[in-house]
């Protein structure tokens, strides 16, 4: 029996090994070795550019306000959802994963039109009378949030609703009997116990938007983040060394960010 | 005056009413039930009473004062629910306390306050538990530790036992039941199980398809069931139409195809205006026709089935009245077709609407 199992695990595992972990350790053993001796000059070199670390810092910031706006605009629209029946949950979470299923270019394109100077946001507010010149949105940080929260919510509304299903209604009800108005019952009951779909959902969001190159390349103009950097090195200026530092630091950041929010989890909900 | 009374209150989920002109009044400090066949309205009247669904006519009373809008949140109710809704990611500790947290009481108080009706549910020294590592019994008693600690005006229970196995249900009744008469708290209680009803209550309220049949002592339910459905749900298994009835001072004469029977007025009997005859199967007297000479309140008839039932055996006879079932306890029994009388005692035969 468990041989068998064994068996057809083979070919996935081999696929896995063959395709990304061998690459994953050729690209990071890479840039420890220099002229055959072991060096840190790679990331020596990275960590005293500030231009790189502007980039490193735009990145991680673009990153976090995206999962922070996922999380806000996510978690009522993740409770209304779950609450609903059957028939119309079905068709509000098809509704909610909607932008997952186009794509990333038409996407970003869309974006373009809209957040342009002469797009549809600015000609709006124009003539509303808002503002009297057209503001930089487009090709600034601010747009590939935006362009990144359209693309990540759908993400972190499938994982808290996922979750909150499967918190029983009479605890609502428990809660308000005791005395808790709807909306404590909401923080003291739902948010907690919501916290595992949160950290997940807080993850792929955070990793997403880290890794994501089509969005911030397209809606990013000349702001570069990681993603785009990196393409840049190894593409345009054929430095592969440079593209495998930044590439094992992307690898570092995104296991960084795993420990620490289940770290977070852990402390938030011990018994979860 | 009863401390609680609805009054003419009508509850409808999507326009089909569940409940209609439905009335009930409960004493102070009892404990009532609310006992029913599945879907007959028990819990959608305890939810009402709640405060979890709202009343689309009619009014309750707490106290004289009217609760019909108050929200659940303002009401000081404690509600015990069938899966004890125990909040999984608070301690019993956190979890007994959260009602008195959102009464902002002091933390001195709480602690003194939650260690006392842990005390009383006998669970002193698992506060810092999860509901997770609680047996059925233990959460259940953290869920009545959970409502009593708010001191409620009310307290509410939707079958609390009924995921707990045979014996446990036993002895936590009795402990719901102490606990209750203790503390003195009104409290409505739901449950199919009549036994669980009848043992714990100070009054039952027998319900069918959203009204109450009867409303009484668990013994006079018992021994006078007032409508044929609460007859019927009790146990009375036997039922005759009478065509005539004629009283005469305790004594009532009654008729049916020119057979003559008696049964007593007792004041306990409720329906003792109505014309049909309902009696236990253990309460019929079964007997050859040599064994039960013939006369007022006999009946011959040929039995068709006879079941045993481990002390007794259970015989269904074909009468000119209808079938009827009765119990003996025999050594060897009769034999199907064979011919039997049966004996209808006049202070068993229970009259009913
Ligand atoms: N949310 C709801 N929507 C529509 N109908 C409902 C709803 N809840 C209950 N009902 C209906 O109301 C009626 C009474 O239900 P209720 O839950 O009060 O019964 P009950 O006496 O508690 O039964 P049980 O012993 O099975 O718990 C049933 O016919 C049920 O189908
Ligand atoms: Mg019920």
């Amino acid at each position: 029996m468990k041989k068998k199992v064994l068996v057809l695990l083979l070919p996935g595992l081999l696929f896995l090994t063959a395709f990304m972990l061998v690459p994953i350790v050729i690209t990071v053993g890479s840039t420890f070795v220099h002229d055959g001796a072991f060096t840190l000059e790679g990331y020596m070199h990275f960590f005293g550019d500030t231009f790189f670390l502007k980039i490193l810092f735009t990145t991680l910031e673009v990153s976090l306000v995206t999962t922070l706006m996922c999380i806000v605009l996510g978690f009522p629209v993740a409770y209304y959802i779950s609450r609903r029946g059957r028939r119309q949950k079905s068709l509000l979470l098809a509704l909610a994963i909607f932008p997952l299923l186009t794509s990333s270019v038409v996407r970003s394109f869309s974006w373009m039109i809209i957040l342009g100077k002469k797009g549809l946001l600015n000609n709006a507010l124009i003539a509303l009378g808002l503002i009297k010149e057209p503001m930089d949105i487009l090709y600034t940080p601010a747009a590939m949030m935006i362009g990144l929260v359209h693309l990540f919510l759908p993400l972190i509304i499938i994982t808290l609703v996922g979750v909150m299903e499967n918190i029983d209604p009479d605890l609502i009800k428990a809660a308000e009997s005791l005395g808790a108005s709807r909306f404590s019952a909401f923080r003291k009951v739902i948010v907690p116990l919501s916290v595992p779909g949160l950290i997940i959902g807080s993850i792929l969001v955070f990793v997403g938007s880290l890794t994501a190159y089509t969005t911030p390349a397209l809606l990013g103009g000349k702001q570069k983040v990681i993603s785009t950097f990196l393409y840049q090195n190894a593409i345009t200026l054929n430095d592969w060394y440079s593209a495998s530092v930044i590439a094992t630091i992307m690898m570092a950041i995104t296991f960084a960010v795993i420990a620490i929010m289940n770290k977070i989890a852990n402390t938030l909900n011990p018994k979860g | 005056m009863a401390l609680l009374s609805l009054e003419k209150v009508s509850v409808a989920y999507e326009n089909q009413y569940i409940l209609q002109n439905f009335d009930l009044s409960v004493e102070k400090g009892q404990l009532i039930s609310l006992l029913g066949p599945s879907g007959c309205g028990k819990t959608t009247t305890l939810r009402l009473i709640a405060g979890f669904l709202e009343a689309k006519e009619g009014k309750f009373l707490l106290n004289g004062k009217d609760y019909t809008r108050i929200p659940v949140n303002k009401r000081n109710f404690g509600f015990v629910f069938q899966n004890y809704a125990l909040f999984p990611h608070l301690s019993v500790y956190d979890n007994v306390a959260f009602g008195l947290r959102l009464r902002k009481v002091k933390e001195p108080e709480i602690r003194q306050r939650v260690t006392k009706v842990l005390d009383a549910v006998s669970l002193a020294g698992f506060e810092q538990r999860f509901p997770k590592a609680l047996s059925g019994g233990q959460r259940q008693r953290v869920a009545i530790a959970r409502a009593l600690v708010i001191e409620p005006d009310l307290l509410l229970f939707d079958e609390p036992l009924s995921n707990l196995d045979a014996n446990l249900r036993v002895s936590m009744r009795v402990e719901i039941r102490r606990i209750q008469q203790e503390l003195g708290i009104t409290t409505i209680y739901v449950s199919h199980d009549q036994e669980e009803c009848f043992s714990i209550s100070d009054r039952v309220a027998i319900m069918n398809k959203g009204i109450i049949e009867q409303l009484d002592r668990p013994a006079a339910i018992f021994k006078y069931p007032k409508t044929e459905f609460v007859a019927r749900f009790i146990g009375f298994n036997n039922f005759i139409d009478f065509e005539q009835r004629s009283d005469s001072g305790d004594e009532i004469e009654l008729k049916a195809k020119d057979r003559i029977f008696r049964a007593v007025r007792h004041p306990g009997m409720s329906g003792a205006n109505g014309r049909k005859g309902a009696i236990r199967p253990d309460d019929i007297v079964v007997g050859t026709p040599e064994e039960i000479e013939a006369g007022v309140g006999c009946l011959t008839g040929r039995v068709k089935v006879s079941t045993f039932l481990g002390r007794s055996y259970q015989y269904v006879v074909e009468t000119e009245l209808g079938s009827f079932t009765a119990n003996k306890e025999m050594e060897s029994p009769f034999l199907s077709g064979q011919e039997v009388r049966l004996f209808f005692p006049r202070e068993k035969l229970v009259l009913v609407e």
